[in-house]
C-alpha cells in the first residue's frame, strides 16, 4: 500500500506541475546575506541584554567566581538534585564535585526519565549563541543528552565567548549535519490563558547563562 | 454546544459549511477576547518588525523560496524522503486523511501504544487523528496548554496560534476543577502550574509522541518544530516512538532558505524574534544515552494539496507557513472568531484553504467571508495573494471552471447572465428602464419594496429594496449639459 500511495502522491504532484520524474530544478533564487557581527564585547553585551529581556538570567563570570555562583544558585532555587552534561569544559570547572560538596545529589545523565524529571537543576554547555535573539544552540550526543536542558525546573548553560555566532546562517552551516539541534531563547513560556505571560509551563521555569570571561 | 463548534472538533465534516449561519450565533465573549488577543499580537509584531533592517526584502525572499519549492515540489519531496531514510527514519505517504490516520494507527498497533502525547499540529487536526486514535482505544493528550484546555472542553481551536484565546480564566478554572476534582483557582499562573503537573505525568508515561512540522528540510531530512512551552521537545524526546504528520507543502529546500523562513514565522505570528524553542530533528537518536526516540516516522500528507497545486489561480495558497497574522489583522475574523469558518483552519487563510481542500460545493460561503479589504495580503510574511485567490474562488463558486462545477443554481446564473445582457445592450437597458417602474407597482410601499416573490424574497426577507427609479440616463444627460454649459 505504501509504494502505491507514494507513487500516487508523487504522480499527482508531477501531473499538477507538468513535470516528469527526474526533471531538474527551475533556477534557484539568491538567499539573503547574514547579519554582521560587532566586536566580541558588544556581541556579549547584546546576548546578555536579550536573554534578560526574555526573563532569563545571563552574566559574565570568571572561573574563580564559579564556586560562589553555584552555591548561590543552589541556595536560591533550593536545589536538592541535579544532572549535568559530561563535557570537558564542565569537568574542568569541577561542577559535579562542587555540587556534591554543596549537599546536592548528582544523578547520572542516563538515569531514567522519571528521575531526571525530579531534578531541580540541569547543567549544559552551549555550542552556539546568537546575540540578536538571546538564543543558545545545543547539539546532542551520548555525553550531551537532550533531556538535561528540558526536564529540570532550572537550566544552567555555560558557554565560552567562542560559541558566539553572528546569525542563524553560521549556526546552520555547522549544525546541519548533526542529528539534533535545539535553539533555546529564554525560559519556557505561554500566553494561552487570557494572553497572560506565564513562565515555566513545560520546560524550565528559569534559565541561567554563564559566559566565561576567559576561554579556558 | 453549537453545531459549528462541534464540527470543528476534529471529526471529518460532511455537512456544508454555513459561514453565515454559524457567525450569527457567536457568543459575545469571542469577539472581545479575539480583538484583545489579535491586537496584542499585531502590536508585538509591529515592534519586532521595526527592529529588522529590511522586512520587505525578507518577505520577498520568503515568498520566492516558497514558490520555488512548490514549483519543484516533486524534486524536493524525493530528496526529503531519501534523506530521512538515510538518517534512519521512515517515510510514509498518505493520499488522503483516511490513509494518514491508518498509517498512524498501524504504527500504534505495531508498538502496542496505549498513551500518545501530541504537539499542536494543524495537519493532525485536518485528518481528525485524535478521533481515529481514541476510537481505537488509545489515549491522546494534547500538550500545548491552549490545545489541552480545548481538548478538555471538547471543542476545536479558535485561533491558529492561540487556540483557547476565546476562553475566560474562570471557564478554564471550572474545566480544571471538574477534570482534577479540585477547587482550581482563577489565576492564570496557578492554572498553568496545575496543567504543568498533570501533563508532565502524561509526557513521562506516553509511548508515542505525535507532532506536525513547521518545516521539513529536504537537504538533510530534518524536521523543524517551533514552540514556546517546551511541549514540542517533550513529545519528540520522551516517548520511544515519534511520528510526525506533515502536509507535502511543508518542505523547504535547504538550511539557507530555512533561516529566512524562521525569521519570518515567529515575528509575523506573535511578534517574537524567535520562539523559545526551535527543534531540529534528523532521524531517530543515534545513541541510546543521547535521549530521544528510537524510531522516527514521517507521514507525508497530500489530502488535496496536489489538486491545489494544479490550479495556477490557487497554487500560492500552499506558500502559507501558518503564522496566523492574516487572522490577527482580519476585521471579519476578529468579529466572528475561528468557529464560524467551520473547520480546523480559520480566518482569511481558512477561507481560501478550506474550499480548495473540501471543494467549493461544501464550502461555497467561505470565499465570500471577506470584505476584500486586502489587509491580509499586506501582513502575509510570504505574500500569499489572499484576496486574489478569494476572487478566483468566488468565480469558481458562481461560474464553475475547469476544476470544479459551479455551486450557484442554474436559474440564478441564468438571471445573472440576463442581467449582464440587459445592462450591456443599450436598447434593452432603455426598455428595462421604462418598464421596471411600472412592473414594481404591485409591491411598492412608500418608496420601498419590502416583500418580493421568490426567489427575490431572499433579499427582502432581510432588508427592503429601494424602489427602482431609472433616473441615471436623465441625470447623465443633464450633467453633460451643465458641464458643457460651464465651459467658457
Amino acid at each position: 500500500m505504501s509504494e502505491k500511495s507514494r507513487s500516487a502522491v508523487l504522480d499527482a504532484v508531477r501531473g499538477a506541475l507538468q513535470r516528469q520524474p527526474g526533471d531538474s530544478l527551475a533556477e534557484r533564487l539568491p538567499v539573503l546575506s547574514s547579519r554582521q557581527a560587532a566586536s566580541q564585547a558588544q556581541e556579549l553585551q547584546l546576548l546578555i541584554d536579550e536573554i534578560q529581556k526574555l526573563s532569563g538570567h545571563a552574566q559574565m563570570i570568571s572561573s574563580s567566581q564559579v564556586a560562589a555562583a553555584l552555591a548561590g544558585l543552589v541556595r536560591t532555587y533550593q536545589v536538592k538534585q541535579a544532572v549535568l552534561w559530561d563535557t570537558p569544559l564542565l569537568q574542568q570547572l569541577g561542577l559535579a564535585a562542587r555540587l556534591t560538596d554543596l549537599g546536592v545529589r548528582v544523578v547520572p545523565a542516563h538515569s531514567d526519565k522519571q528521575m531526571l524529571s525530579e531534578c531541580d537543576l540541569g547543567i549544559t554547555e552551549a555550542d552556539f549563541a546568537l546575540p540578536e535573539t538571546g538564543t543558545l544552540g545545543l547539539l546532542s550526543n551520548a555525553e550531551r543528552p537532550r533531556l538535561v536542558s528540558l526536564l529540570p525546573r532550572l537550566h544552567l548553560a555555560i558557554m565560552r565567548p567562542a560559541a558566539l555566532r553572528a546569525d542563524l546562517h553560521q549556526v546552520f552551516a555547522e549544525a546541519r549535519t548533526h542529528a539534533y539541534l535545539i535553539l533555546i531563547s529564554g525560559p519556557s513560556r505561554t500566553s494561552d490563558i487570557e494572553m497572560t505571560p506565564t513562565l515555566g509551563v513545560h520546560g524550565p521555569r528559569d534559565v541561567h547563562v554563564w559566559v566565561l570571561e576567559t576561554d579556558l | 454546544m453549537q453545531k459549528s463548534q462541534l464540527q470543528s472538533s476534529q471529526k471529518k465534516i460532511s455537512q456544508p459549511i454555513e459561514f453565515g449561519a454559524y457567525s450569527e450565533h457567536v457568543p459575545g465573549q469571542i469577539p472581545s477576547a479575539l480583538k484583545y488577543a489579535t491586537g496584542r499580537f499585531m502590536e508585538q509584531r509591529a515592534a519586532s518588525l521595526d527592529e529588522l533592517p529590511d522586512w520587505e526584502a525578507l518577505r520577498q525572499a520568503g515568498s520566492a523560496i516558497r514558490l520555488h519549492t512548490l514549483e519543484n515540489l516533486d524534486f524536493y519531496l524525493e530528496k526529503l524522503e531519501q534523506q530521512v531514510i538515510a538518517a534512519g527514519g521512515q517515510v510514509h505517504w498518505a493520499k488522503d486523511a483516511a490513509d494518514a490516520c491508518e498509517i498512524v494507527l498501524e504504527l500504534a498497533r505495531q508498538h502496542a501504544v496505549k498513551r500518545a502525547v501530541k504537539v499542536k499540529s494543524m495537519a493532525t487536526e485536518e485528518i481528525g487523528l485524535n478521533h481515529a486514535l481514541q476510537e481505537a482505544g488509545i489515549e491522546v493528550v494534547e500538550t500545548d496548554l491552549g490545545e489541552y484546555i480545548i481538548q478538555l472542553m471538547g471543542t476545536g481551536p479558535s485561533h491558529i496560534v492561540a487556540p483557547a484565546v476565546h476562553l475566560k480564566k474562570e471557564q478554564i478554572a471550572e474545566v480544571f476543577s471538574q477534570e482534577f476534582g479540585i477547587e482550581a483557582p482563577t489565576d492564570p499562573v496557578q492554572l498553568t502550574a496545575i496543567a504543568r503537573q498533570a501533563l508532565r505525568e502524561k509526557f513521562l508515561a506516553a509511548d508515542l509522541g505525535i507532532s506536525g512540522a513547521n518545516f521539513l528540510v529536504a537537504e538533510t531530512g530534518t524536521l523543524v518544530i517551533v514552540t514556546n512551552e517546551g511541549n514540542g521537545r517533550m513529545c519528540t524526546t520522551l516517548p520511544d516512538v515519534h511520528v510526525a504528520v506533515a502536509g507535502i507543502d511543508k518542505v523547504v529546500p535547504d538550511w539557507e532558505s530555512l533561516s529566512v523562513l524562521l525569521k519570518l514565522l515567529p515575528r509575523s505570528g506573535a511578534g517574537q524574534k524567535i520562539t523559545v524553542y526551535t527543534s531540529f530533528i534528523t532521524g531517530p537518536r543515534r545513541a541510546k544515552d543521547e535521549h530521544g526516540p528510537s524510531e522516527f516516522h514521517l507521514v507525508l500528507l497530500d489530502n488535496g494539496r496536489s489538486r491545489i497545486l494544479q490550479d495556477p489561480g490557487g497554487r500560492e495558497t500552499l506558500k502559507c507557513i501558518r503564522c496566523g497574522s492574516c487572522l490577527n489583522i482580519c476585521p471579519v475574523y476578529r468579529n466572528v472568531g475561528g468557529y464560524a469558518y467551520g473547520w480546523f483552519i480559520s480566518g482569511p487563510i481558512g477561507a481560501i484553504f478550506t474550499p480548495q481542500i473540501l471543494g467549493v460545493q461544501q464550502a461555497s460561503e467561505l470565499p465570500f467571508a471577506s470584505s476584500l479589504c486586502g489587509a491580509c495580503d499586506e501582513v502575509c510574511p510570504v505574500k500569499v495573494p489572499i484576496t486574489k485567490i478569494l476572487l478566483h474562488l468566488r468565480r469558481r463558486v458562481v461560474e464553475g471552471d475547469g476544476y470544479e462545477l459551479a455551486v450557484v443554481a442554474p436559474p440564478l446564473r441564468a438571471a445573472a447572465a440576463l442581467g449582464r445582457q440587459a445592462l450591456g445592450t443599450a436598447w434593452l437597458y432603455r426598455l428595462g428602464g421604462r418598464l421596471l417602474p411600472w412592473l414594481q407597482i404591485p409591491w411598492l410601499r412608500a418608496g420601498w419594496l419590502s416583500k418580493l416573490p421568490p426567489p427575490l424574497n431572499r433579499w427582502t426577507k432581510v432588508r427592503p429594496l429601494p424602489a427602482f427609479q431609472a433616473r441615471f440616463r436623465k441625470w447623465w444627460k443633464r450633467r453633460q449639459q451643465v458641464s458643457t454649459g460651464d465651459q467658457p
